[in-house]
């Protein structure tokens, strides 16, 4: 049961999937012993514009439904998460300004990822992690300009970003109701990058601080009106949590196709460990798993596809696809017995790789506190 | 310049095939892609184009099923400018002689329209049956050169260099035009299509030419025929020797050829 995508969609995924395994599987996994981030793969990626998949028909992207670019990021995933997760943090990075953004602001950035940039986006800081409203970033207006000062942290593609949407408080007062977003280009006096993340896994993607000095932007920068930040966020979100979902059940695609070639091949009490039916259920159980994460996945993209609220949706998608990776990773690892944890075999950095997307993006808990919220009601 | 590029689509060759219950390769369920050789000769075809930068055009040209203009849309998003198919499903069996002259006259007859080709390309052989004879039939048939098994190409005052690659490395071999060039894998791959030239190459016209008014269908038909096809043996895993050094590496494979008699 995969995506039912277009015929077009299914042409452009043979091709990446020829580009993956040519070009990102094997590399995958000297970048993700050495985290460094690998720009040469990045290039190639660029120059076949998979970085633009969510560029809009209008401002010259290719103008695929939200399902078919899903089946293209998954491929993305399959061959390694972190791979999937820059671009599709890029996306994120964009979203605030197709959100909320005017047409020469939505050409700006639109134009950049064509040119062959990444966005960012800069909402977490320090102290503000699953309250983003908590932040301390300050915009303060001085005539025709804002002036933005603070920090901002676990940004992903954070020092390889050609634009930022950064949230900043414009009336610190106010709280969430007083928080703005802007857009700032990489070459913006005053903007910094600061501490470089040695993480876990996904360690082809990048995620440092993102430090902000008195930079200072246009007033034409500010995204919608002051004290619509926190709003502007918050849908950022509630599409970008779907795409997690997509990203993860790549993953967990991917560890269950190496648990089954594997299991195919080892023999213990003189048959393949796959005869043996403990090994089956965990596949079936994967197949399920994946299966519902997948068409979750479709379903909230769907619903965004046509304008409809999918805060719900996109919330039990993420939350269910990347609980589902978590787990088929961690029996992948299981079914490899000894050599699962092995770095020589692929699955220990699939298990590595999965932890974050029950993380980051509003971490499952607030997934779950979204789904709980859109279920229950005001009582 | 007026270039041709005569593909074969093929199954994918990076899929194990099997062989059926009725003693035939099961290719029905594997993907349809353009062969291999006939990639590397579109690509050092569109170097080519690129490189003279002239305004020089290239043409695709294939024999076979409707199925194949998806492939050659395929070559219209890596370099190709026109594509033409000339469907074969009314045929039961051709060979490598029948394809040479539907060819050669799929040649003569888009040569009335775009003018004579200056070059054509093809792959050494196709990833499917290796016959290797298609490309050196047409060009008897045309009645021009042929150069085989090249990895590189150059046009100078009119006339083409070759790389012709031998067992112990290349001959550089000149030839007039127009000419024949099968391709066999140079140093570099083939491009991967953009998102933009694809989806700009599913929207142009592929353009049909029945074969039958291209031939009579008898001359066409395959004069050879298939006793039987067989799996090759499966080869053994071999042996691995991984001693502490390379030194001691070697000196285990000599006394382990001693013990078997080799040496």
């Amino acid at each position: 049961m995969a995506y039912i995508i277009s015929d077009e969609a299914q042409d452009l995924l043979n091709d990446l999937k020829k580009f993956c395994d040519q070009e990102v599987v094997e590399q995958a996994k000297e970048f993700d012993k050495s985290g460094e981030f690998p720009k040469e793969i990045y290039d190639k990626a660029i120059e076949q514009g998979y970085t633009t998949l969510e560029v809009p028909e209008e401002y010259g992207g290719p103008g695929l439904s939200r399902v078919d670019v899903a089946a293209l990021i998954e491929q993305m995933a399959w061959a390694d998460a972190g791979f999937a997760t820059t671009i599709s943090a890029s996306g994120l990075g964009t979203k605030p300004v197709l959100i909320a953004g005017n047409d020469d602001q939505k050409k700006h950035v639109c134009d950049l990822l064509l040119g062959g940039g990444f966005g960012a986006f800069a909402l977490t800081e320090p102290g503000a992690g699953s309250d983003p409203g908590s932040g301390t970033t300050t915009a303060v207006k001085d005539g025709d300009s804002y002036v933005l000062n603070g920090r901002k942290c676990f940004i992903t593609n954070g020092g390889v970003a050609s634009f930022y949407c950064v949230t900043a408080l414009t009336d610190k007062e106010a709280g969430a109701k007083g928080m703005s977003i802007f857009l700032v280009d990489r070459d913006t006096p005053g903007l910094s990058v600061g501490h470089e993340e040695d993480k876990m896994g996904i360690r082809l993607s990048n995620t440092t601080d993102v430090v902000l000095e008195d930079v200072r932007v246009p007033a034409e920068n500010l995204l919608g009106k002051e004290g619509e930040g926190f709003k502007i966020a918050m849908k950022t979100l509630d599409q970008a949590r779907a795409w997690m979902g997509v990203v993860s059940t790549g993953l967990a695609q991917r560890a269950m196709d190496e648990a089954i070639a594997y299991t195919k091949e080892r023999k213990q009490f003189g048959k393949p460990v796959l005869k043996f039916q403990a090994m089956q259920f965990k596949i079936a159980d994967m197949a399920i798993k994946i299966e519902a994460s997948r068409q979750m996945n479709a379903y909230a993209l769907n619903l965004m596809d046509m304008g409809k609220p999918h805060s719900r949706e996109a919330a039990i998608a993420k939350c269910f696809a990347s609980d589902a990776a978590m787990w088929c990773t961690t029996e992948a690892v299981q079914m490899f017995g000894g050599y699962g944890y092995s770095r020589e075999y692929p699955v220990e950095k699939l298990m590595r790789d999965a932890k974050i997307f029950q993380i980051f993006e509003g971490t499952n808990e607030v997934q779950r506190i979204v789904t709980a919220n859109n279920t229950i009601g005001r009582f | 310049m007026n270039i041709l590029v005569c593909i074969k689509q093929v199954p994918d060759d990076s899929v194990e095939v099997s062989m059926g219950k009725d003693g035939k390769p099961e290719i029905d369920g594997i993907t349809p892609v353009v062969n291999a050789f006939d990639t590397y000769a579109l690509e050092m075809a569109t170097r080519l184009k690129e490189s003279l930068n002239d305004g020089s055009e290239i043409t695709a040209l294939c024999v076979g099923p409707e199925s194949a203009k998806n492939s050659l849309k395929n070559c219209l998003a890596v370099g190709a400018d026109h594509a033409y198919l000339v469907n074969d499903e009314s045929i039961d069996d051709i060979d490598s002689i029948g394809i040479a002259e539907v060819l050669k006259n799929a040649v003569e007859k888009l040569a009335e329209e775009k003018g004579k080709f200056d070059l054509i390309f093809t792959g050494k052989e196709a990833t499917d049956a290796a016959l290797g004879q298609t490309g050196i039939y047409l060009a008897a048939k045309l009645g021009t050169a042929v150069i085989t098994n090249i990895i590189d190409v150059k046009v100078e005052d009119g006339s083409i260099e070759a790389k012709h690659e031998t067992e112990e490395g290349y001959r550089v071999i000149e030839a007039a035009m127009p000419a024949v060039l099968t391709v066999t894998k140079p140093e570099y791959d083939p491009r991967y299509p953009t998102i933009k030239n694809k989806m700009a190459a599913r929207r142009k016209q592929i353009d049909e030419m029945n074969i039958s008014e291209l031939s009579a269908l008898d001359e066409i038909t395959a004069k050879i025929k298939k006793a039987a096809e067989y799996e090759p043996p499966k080869r053994s895993a071999g042996i691995k020797i991984k001693e502490e050094s390379d030194e001691e590496s070697a000196l285990k494979a000599i006394q382990m050829m001693v013990e078997a008699k080799v040496l």
